[in-house]
């Protein structure tokens, strides 16, 4: 019986400690989040943004919202052999200690039908709803669409930037 | 001490079933279910017959035999799609800003619209001015969409339910070149990095 003592208190410290971690939102953190300036009359357009997770369990963004847009949806992009087909999804899962990109021609979040047109440098929040009712603010700023990929190897010094 | 060792043997066996119960490794993404197979990515040598096609411009028809002996980008999509094409024209843009002038004096880009309900030339005007000065955005009548689209081996579908945001169009993102010949001689895959699409374009730039 000496032995069920630590034996119970090593136990119930074990599951006691993922009750006493905070809400989902506490695990995320946001790196770099932007909107991508519509261009003239667009009625949506996507924000993006790295989604890191320093919890030990995965979380899921099931939610946006925003102030600037009617609807705000999360969604991504299936390639189907070369064919795009943009679908919302339910959730986005941010692994445990691990990290999920929303990033052009993946998942995004939708801001649908905009409020006021968009302009390079304006600040849009965007509210992350997570599974567990937590939610985290994120304060994106609108920049001019860029190409998905690095310019690896090109001279930036002859473009017109 | 013995105890000790059993508590920790026992943690440790906790520790491996709670790893074991939490752990999902990433699933890969699944195509959803129902949807046709498309194959784009086909070898150059099995490219899509492709040919001369005729839609309406901002200053009336344009044929893609207006443009014989200068390179054609040619882009499937839509004013109201919010990534694909945004992110596909301004790869176009900057591989057009990577141009001499006198390479740019023979390279047309067009912006192909397959949303003739939504998309007006004057509204595909100012959409692909806003990518670049020398981007041309055409449209026309569905059925003849349909058939050009066909020769590109490009699909187009209508999707109702995919959004709150009124209706998205599932449509082909290659960018494809045309010669000066009015011959399709690649089609790139989407997001292909603008340094990769400015080499291929000088690979088929008409020489004069």
């Amino acid at each position: 019986m000496k032995s069920a003592l630590p034996l119970a208190f090593l136990a119930s410290a074990l599951f006691a400690a993922p009750a006493l971690a905070a809400g989902a939102a506490d695990q995320i953190s946001v790196v770099d989040p932007y909107v991508r300036m519509a261009p003239p009359g667009a009625q949506a357009t996507g924000a993006f943004m790295l989604l890191k997770n320093g919890g030990d369990k995965d979380v899921a963004a099931v939610k946006a919202s925003s102030a600037a847009a009617k609807v705000t949806e999360l969604h991504t992009h299936i390639n189907d052999g070369g064919v795009m087909r943009m679908r919302q999804v339910k959730e986005i899962v941010v692994p445990a200690r691990g990290e999920t990109a929303l990033k052009p021609g993946g998942y995004h979040v939708m801001l649908i039908d905009m409020k006021a047109p968009l302009k390079e440098g304006d600040h849009v929040m965007i509210t992350l709803g997570f599974a567990d009712g937590s939610s985290k603010e994120v304060h994106a700023m609108v920049q001019k669409p860029m190409a998905a990929m690095p310019m690896q190897g090109m001279d930036h010094g002859k473009m017109k930037h | 001490m013995r105890a000790l060792l059993i508590a920790l043997n026992i943690l440790l066996l906790l520790a491996i079933f709670g790893v074991a119960l939490f752990w999902h490794p990433a699933a890969d993404e699944a195509p959803l279910p129902g949807l046709p197979r498309v194959v784009a990515d086909v070898p150059l040598a099995d490219l899509p017959m492709g040919g001369d096609f005729t839609l309406d411009g901002p200053r009336g028809a344009v044929s893609l035999s207006d443009y014989r002996g200068r390179l054609v980008l040619l882009q499937f999509g839509y004013t109201y799609c919010p990534d694909i094409c945004p992110t596909a024209l301004t790869i176009i843009a900057d591989a057009l800003a990577g141009l001499t002038a006198a390479e740019r004096a023979r390279v047309q880009a067009l912006f192909v619209s397959v949303d003739p309900e939504r998309d007006t030339v004057a509204r595909l005007a100012e959409y692909t001015a806003f990518f670049h000065p020398d981007i041309v955005g055409l449209t026309g009548p569905n059925p003849r969409l349909a058939e050009i689209a066909s020769r590109y081996g490009a699909v187009f579908v209508r999707q109702d339910d995919a959004s709150a945001g009124g209706y998205v169009i599932d449509h082909t993102a290659l960018t494809y070149l045309i010669d000066g010949e009015g011959r399709l001689v690649a089609s790139l895959p989407h997001a292909t990095p603008a340094p990769q699409l400015l080499a291929e374009m000088r690979k088929h730039l008409p020489t004069h």
